[in-house]
């Protein structure tokens, strides 16, 4: 199957998907208990209104209602929903009903992609070579050291140890570098290496075993056997093809690393999707909900995507299917 | 003559010998490093204070006592208290129940739905099986948190709400593995070797797939819990964990945040306790896969 044809289909699946976690996402949060308007956030001023002057206040919710076309049938609005959600056009929040989502997610939305590119590629440069490094030490006190540490950073989620940093850095060793807030360079550096911690413990496990696994191979042993030189047979022969099973890994890495960006944030006050995402959900802001884990999916399928085309770029054993 | 006595001692042992052998060997290999033997004895800290903790706990999680807020460790109060004056320890002994009752429930129904389905595929093949590892397809490709997210918005901020939320999304390596192993049962060269030598179906079930499904299981639940306990902690960050005044990690760690510098203690407890636990648990489960699995892993 060719490159286009393979893509086209995947691109349809894509989606299809998206479009039934869309409506799903929006039914689930149609059947929740509880509207925007009940919740604590705004029941304060509203609350007033509505003992003050029932009148204007119905009319405000009717007009609030008409708006976001929550008075239409449940299977329009969520038709609607996802056809405009599909289409990039999100209207606004609850909240913020004169900002569109649109204006937000230019400005949280690169935070996030920078936070979760930047932590995958640390950890690609980084876990490669310790990877390499304890296959190449099997069973050595260094390659159990290397072992024990990438279950270490695998086991702390990375808003723990966002928290043990802020805790290091601010407590123990304040001024060092900034704990706190977005915008320098500096401050980009705890929360990208609170991400990379666990996804370089898992590339360092899967090169190791990646290149043991190839290092078994007889053509390894005929490079070896015909005189080419250790770091040659290393570097040339065997790393090429564990690179290649390396790529797979990408994927899962990167969707885990998109989640935990919004925890981390959420630690450093970092003003991405995950603050948006802290502000929308508790109040039942459904678009603003919606559309920001529905930026945040696309932004993980479309990695695996890319992957799965790399994938069958590098390896031409795998047939695109 | 020696070596037919030796072969017939060994056949006529074989049976009483061979029953304990497997678990015993796991438990060898598994003693072999200390790290997963410290690990399980952490985790059964861990469960005998979930278990115990509200007898042991000197106040209740609701307890407050203004005069006393935001002390350092003391005597009365060993872990320091918050704002409120929460007697921070018994925080703590109460979040490690709601953890544990939390993890558990959600792993089992997880478990629950990942057998059911995973059964179905295996045994059922053709559309059933398709359209079920579609699913699985779906939910390892895409960010399951999400969908924790929504449910919990749907269902609600109980224990038993967000119990169910985790564990109705977290059943598609269950049910990946069970489909495998039902196939690998059915066409497995193992199963064939024991049926030719005439075995009957209940002494294959019992002597060779048995044995077999309960390990891969046991290590799937150990791997399960702490990666539950991850998610429901971490609902607590973006505002959507146990509802308060019930106690959590992910509450103690969310709501620790702006007074970090003023009142450390605030987080090195909860974060220092729920890392050494996940860490723990991570140990055992990586003990145990090599204990029953020395070949495979890593």
């Amino acid at each position: 199957m060719g490159v286009a044809k393979f893509l086209g289909k995947r691109l349809v699946a894509l989606v299809v998907t998206i479009a039934v976690v869309l409506a799903v996402a929006y039914l689930l949060m149609y059947a929740a208990p509880g509207s925007f308007f009940n919740s604590t956030n705004i029941g304060a001023s509203l609350g007033q209104l509505r003992l003050q002057n029932p009148e204007l206040y119905r009319q405000y919710v009717e007009q609030f209602e008409s708006r976001y076309g929550l008075d239409q049938p449940l299977w329009a609005q969520t038709l609607k929903y996802v056809w405009h959600s599909l289409t990039f056009d999100f209207g606004t929040s609850f909240a913020n009903p004169s900002v569109p989502i649109m204006h937000q997610l230019r400005s949280a939305f690169p935070i996030s992609a920078i936070l979760a590119i930047g932590s995958v590629v640390l950890s690609i440069l980084i876990g490669i070579p310790l990877g390499v490094v304890a296959a190449l030490k099997r069973n050595t006190w260094l390659d159990s050291t290397l072992t024990t540490l990438s279950v270490a950073g695998q086991a702390i989620p990375s808003y723990v140890l966002a928290v043990l940093m802020v805790l290091l850095f601010g407590v123990a060793m304040p001024g060092v570098v900034p704990i706190n807030g977005w915008g320098t360079v500096g401050e980009a550096i705890l929360p990208i290496v609170a991400l990379s911690a666990g996804n370089v413990g898992v590339i360092t496990r899967y090169m190791r075993g990646s290149l043991i696994e190839v290092l078994r191979q007889e053509y390894v042993r005929t490079a070896e056997a015909k005189g080419v030189p250790r770091f040659n047979v290393i570097t040339r022969h065997a790393m090429r093809n564990s690179l290649t099973a390396l790529i797979t890994v990408v994927g899962p890495t990167f969707a885990f690393t998109v989640v935990s960006t919004v925890w981390v944030e959420q630690i450093f006050s970092i003003p991405g999707m995950g603050n948006l995402m802290g502000a929308a959900f508790p109040t039942k802001d459904v678009p603003l909900s919606i559309t920001s884990i529905y930026i945040l999916s696309l932004m993980v399928m479309g990695m695996n995507l890319v992957v799965d085309v790399l994938y069958r770029a590098f390896d031409p054993r795998v047939a695109l299917e | 003559m020696a070596v037919t006595e030796l072969a017939l001692g060994v056949v006529g042992d074989e049976s009483s010998f061979r029953r304990t052998s497997q678990a015993q060997l796991a438990w060898r290999r598994y003693r072999r490093n200390w790290l997963p033997v410290a690990g399980g004895v952490w985790v059964l800290i861990f469960v005998l204070a979930g278990i115990f903790g509200p007898w042991v706990a000197p106040h209740h999680y609701t307890d407050t006592d203004f005069l006393n807020a935001n002390q350092g460790p003391s005597w009365e109060f060993p872990m320091g208290t918050d704002g409120l004056g929460h007697d921070m320890f018994s925080q703590i002994l109460w979040s490690i129940r709601n953890a544990l009752e939390i993890a558990v429930g959600a792993t089992a129904v997880s478990f629950v739905i990942g057998c059911v389905l995973g059964l179905w595929a295996g045994l059922r093949g053709g559309l059933a099986d398709q359209a079920i590892m579609r699913v699985v397809d779906f939910m390892f490709a895409f960010p399951s948190y999400f969908l924790n997210l929504i449910l919990v918005v749907t269902l609600g901020r109980g224990m038993f709400p967000i119990l169910i939320a985790i564990g109705i999304t977290g059943w598609a390596s269950y049910a990946r593995l069970i489909r495998g192993l039902v196939l690998n049962m059915r066409n497995g060269e193992m199963v064939e070797a024991a049926r030719s030598l005439g075995a009957t179906w209940p002494h294959i079930a019992r002597r060779y797939l048995l044995p077999n499904v309960l390990s891969s299981m046991l290590v799937a639940l150990a791997f399960g819990i702490p990666a539950d306990l991850v998610i429901m902690a971490a609902l607590s960050l973006v505002g959507l964990g146990l509802l308060p005044p019930l106690p959590s990690f992910g509450n103690l760690i969310a709501q620790a945040g702006p007074n970090v510098l003023g009142y450390p203690w605030l987080l090195y407890f909860p974060a220092g306790i729920f890392a050494l636990t996940l860490l723990s648990f991570l140990f055992v489960a990586d003990g145990l896969q090599e204990a029953f699995d020395p070949k495979g892993g890593s």
